[in-house]
């Protein structure tokens, strides 16, 4: 009933199935059938030791199907996007024993082999209402649904194969702990210096005459000493997981049959482990709260216990300080070197600048701070007609010319009394407040008079950068179906 | 036969204006012999901007040899010659590599043959430098070929950028991504014989004997005096032009690559080996004067091409009119090495009358 596809050929008899871009038959969906339950599982472990799941797992099903002589094997159905990913599938159905087929809805043709590169399509069609008819070039046989399998429980159900190497695997591993031994295996990772974070989870009462439900601890220790492995493994009440994928861990010492890694059917947010020895998984849904193990650490308390000695605030001495002022004043000025313009004068500084000839401008300073400019000339700062004048009474320490202290101390007892720290230029008002500058904040007036114009790249390395040759690189594309179409020898040779 | 015009298009911007501007070269469908004679008539199809930017590479690399301001658009000639480099460099594609296609490419790589045999040698030393414009970068060729692994596969990418799907999550995933850049002629898989591609580059380079010279020092094809570079070496011009693209060369490499070839060439007495031996003299007088005679390690081959060079030089010497005080130091500089027991060796194998 089944015939080979030839080269161009166009029309076929199969409801559903098409021919792709190679020319290959190909209806939307690819099934595998398989005789038995453990050849599944030998597909799913070949097939995830080279590639994921995840591609396949929106559109994978599992069906076990009941032929009208009452067999029973199972299908496996896939969205069959491409023949690359059908050829992949068929190639790990072949090396199982299974076989490949292809189609829409319920007929399926057998996939291509090397007998026929472009596959096959049924002459005839068999005329029944079973949910399956699969045509083979050695059968065509009907099936109907009987159940469907879920990958996930199939996952869990099987059992992992010994295998001591992953004991000595290094990297995370997870401890679960019976609540009896939890507090002492901490307090020992803790004495230990040994990083991790623990929590305690729940399971259901394993019976109904437990009351309680079943609580352990779980440690994720990021890397245990080489020297805790045995303790960790063969302690009776611990046992010992590692991580195999997002969400799935294996016990120590196990291997599953199939790479959980690449089966997204594990919720990452939780986590099952995965026991060995026949046992059944313990299934955490939502991984509990977890504390740093230095959170857990044993604490001790002084015996005697004292209040803590708190200090108290001493009353100031009396005192006859009286507050400064600044007061007009007849003296002549002398030595007047600083002036502080105020921000709405600095417009006027600008266009200053433009007529101040070059000594004063050379031996100025200026800062320049929120409350306006400060400038300091040690040659005299009156070239510069603008803002507040200053007079140096004391080294960084400036009182408005015209004006004096009083109570009438020494600059010294003046310095002193204001307590600027070194580095500060003190400017005191005539509201005797006064306004420290940062020494450091004065630059010269030339470097900080001139707004520079933008300025264009250089033309050279312009130049040398145009010379600069591409790198050659070779880039392959697709042949076609037809490479040799229209290449043709020379005329003289046709002859 | 498809669109003259659209194939003439599509190796200009694909091929032709890579070669010369840099980028990737993207060979596509094969061309084959009968529609490569006809490119030539269909160069007006070709975009005019992009050709002005080919026109001004193509003069730039010319200048690094001859100064001069513009060049010729490819010639009829030059055309089919692209066409066949075009064809090679598909028939390297890797999906011919498969039990149904490798035919296919064995036939297009014989087209390229056929092709090359229609290109008639350069005429003069101007298209000979015209055809070195278009062939000077034939030899930086490479493909990119990509190994993409990951926790639980690896696949290699040949000549395609591998898809950003495969790099996501690289450290959950534990990617790793390594890029191979493949010469032309180490390429693999092959679905040709690689003798047959060195062979078809060989016979590329008879037809540009300018660039087969100025790449002389190439791992493969190995160099060999042919008819063509010995026709171009025999005028002044083509000489100068030759000594000159030799220059950016590796001194002690050219020096054993034309000693090699000399000796082969002396050996098989089959033709005239007076250009080869001018060019070899001319080099000793150039190393003379400029008195940089190498001081690194030398082989049996280059001591035979300085040996016999100094013989020529001397000659030469002899035979024009320099300033005798300018003689007198160059022969002094050339003295040790025209004494050499390779220069011996040279003289040997020398004609009766050179």
């Amino acid at each position: 009933m089944l015939e080979r596809i030839a080269l161009h050929q166009t029309r076929l008899h199969t409801p559903g199935l098409g021919l792709d871009s190679k020319g290959v038959a190909l209806g939307a969906k690819g099934l595998v059938l398989l005789p038995s339950i453990d050849r599944l599982v030998a597909f799913l472990a070949v097939y995830t030791r080279e590639r994921s799941l995840e591609d396949l797992m929106p559109s994978l099903t599992m069906n076990v199907v009941r032929s009208k002589l009452g067999t029973r094997e199972i299908t496996l159905e896939v969205a069959a996007e491409s023949s690359d990913r059908m050829d992949r599938i068929s190639e790990t159905a072949r090396l199982v024993g299974g076989s490949t087929f292809t189609g829409t809805s319920r007929h399926f043709v057998q996939y291509r082999d090397a007998a026929a590169p472009f596959g096959y399509d049924a002459t005839e069609l068999l005329a029944t209402d079973a949910a399956l008819l699969l045509y083979h070039d050695r059968f065509s046989q009907t099936y109907d649904v009987e159940r469907a399998l879920e990958l996930r429980a199939l996952l869990l159900r099987l059992m992992p194969h010994v295998d001591p190497s992953t004991r000595l695997e290094p990297g995370l591993r997870l401890v679960v702990a019976e609540q009896g031994l939890g507090a002492a295996l901490v307090h020992y990772l803790v004495r230990s210096r040994v990083e991790g974070e623990v929590g305690v989870a729940e399971w259901p009462p394993e019976s109904a005459f437990d009351d309680y439900p079943v609580r352990r601890w779980l440690l994720r220790i990021p890397e245990v000493p080489e020297r805790m492995r045995d303790l960790l493994h063969a302690t009776p009440g611990i046992t010992s997981f590692v991580p195999a994928g997002p969400g799935a861990a294996v016990e120590a010492g196990f291997r599953h049959p199939v790479e959980l890694r690449a089966c997204p059917v594990f919720d990452a947010a939780g986590v099952v482990l995965v026991r060995g020895r026949g046992d059944e998984p313990w299934v955490i849904p939502r991984l509990p709260p977890m504390g740093p193990l230095t959170a857990f650490a044993r604490v001790e308390l002084r015996s005697s216990p004292r209040e803590a000695a708190v200090a108290t605030r001493v009353e100031a001495a009396e005192t006859v300080r009286v507050p400064l002022r600044v007061t007009p004043s007849s003296a002549p000025w002398r030595n007047v070197t600083a002036t502080w313009i105020e921000p709405a004068q600095l417009p006027l500084l600008r266009r200053l600048a433009y007529a101040l000839p070059r000594p004063t401008i050379t031996r100025a300073t200026v800062a320049l701070t929120e409350r306006g400019a400060f400038l300091r000339s040690g040659g005299g700062i009156e070239a510069i007609p603008l803002g507040t004048f200053f007079v140096e009474v004391h080294p960084n320490l400036y009182v408005p010319a015209g004006y004096e202290v009083t109570p009438a101390v020494a600059p010294e007892v003046l310095a002193r009394a204001l307590g600027a720290p070194p580095g500060q230029v003190l400017f005191l008002g005539t509201d005797a407040h006064a306004v420290a500058v940062d020494e450091a904040a004065f630059v010269p007036l030339e470097a900080a008079l001139l707004d520079a114009p933008p300025w264009t790249t250089a033309v050279a390395e312009e130049i040398d950068r145009s010379l600069e040759e591409a790198p050659l690189g070779m880039e392959v594309s697709s042949i076609g179906m037809l490479p040799l179409r229209g290449v043709e020898p020379s005329p003289d040779r046709n002859g | 036969m498809a669109d003259p015009r659209a194939i003439a298009s599509r190796l200009f911007q694909d091929v032709m204006a890579p070669l010369v501007l840099g980028g990737p070269v993207r060979p596509g469908h094969a061309i084959g012999a009968r529609a490569a004679q006809e490119l030539a008539s269909a160069a007006d199809a070709i975009d005019a901007e992009l050709a002005d930017r080919v026109q001004t590479g193509r003069v730039r690399r010319a200048r690094r040899l001859a100064p001069i301001d513009s060049l010729e658009p490819a010639s009829g000639a030059e055309w089919v010659l692209m066409a066949s480099l075009h064809d090679v460099l598909q028939s390297t594609n890797p999906s011919f590599d498969s039990a149904l296609r490798r035919g296919a490419a064995v036939r297009i790589l014989d087209l390229a043959h056929q092709t090359l045999e229609r290109v008639p040698p350069a005429a003069h030393v101007g298209e000979a430098l015209s055809r070195h414009s278009w062939l000077a970068r034939l030899f930086e060729l490479s493909r990119t070929d990509t190994d993409v692994s990951w926790w639980t596969g690896s696949r290699t990418f040949r000549g395609v950028a591998p898809p950003a799907r495969l790099q996501a999550w690289p450290e959950l995933r534990r990617v790793s991504v390594v890029a191979t850049p493949r010469p032309l002629l180490e390429l693999t898989p092959l679905a040709v014989d690689r003798d047959k591609l060195v062979g078809a580059v060989a016979r590329m380079l008879e037809r540009s004997p300018l660039t087969d010279l100025a790449t002389c020092t190439r791992a493969a094809p190995a160099f060999a005096w042919q008819r063509t570079t010995l026709a171009l070496v025999a005028t002044r011009a083509g000489r100068t032009l030759v000594l000159r693209s030799l220059q950016r060369l590796s001194g002690p490499e050219v020096d054993t690559v034309l000693g090699k070839a000399t000796r082969a060439l002396l050996a098989s007495k089959g033709a005239s080996s007076e250009p080869a031996l001018a060019l070899l003299g001319e080099r000793a007088l150039g190393a003379a004067q400029g008195a940089s005679a190498s001081s690194s390690p030398s082989n049996p081959e280059a001591e035979f091409a300085r040996g016999l060079g100094a013989v020529c030089a001397t000659h030469l010497l002899g035979e024009r009119g320099w300033p005798e005080a300018e003689r007198a130091r160059l022969l002094a500089a050339l003295g040790p090495v025209s004494a050499s027991p390779a220069a011996r060796e040279a003289c040997a194998l020398l004609p009766a009358d050179p």
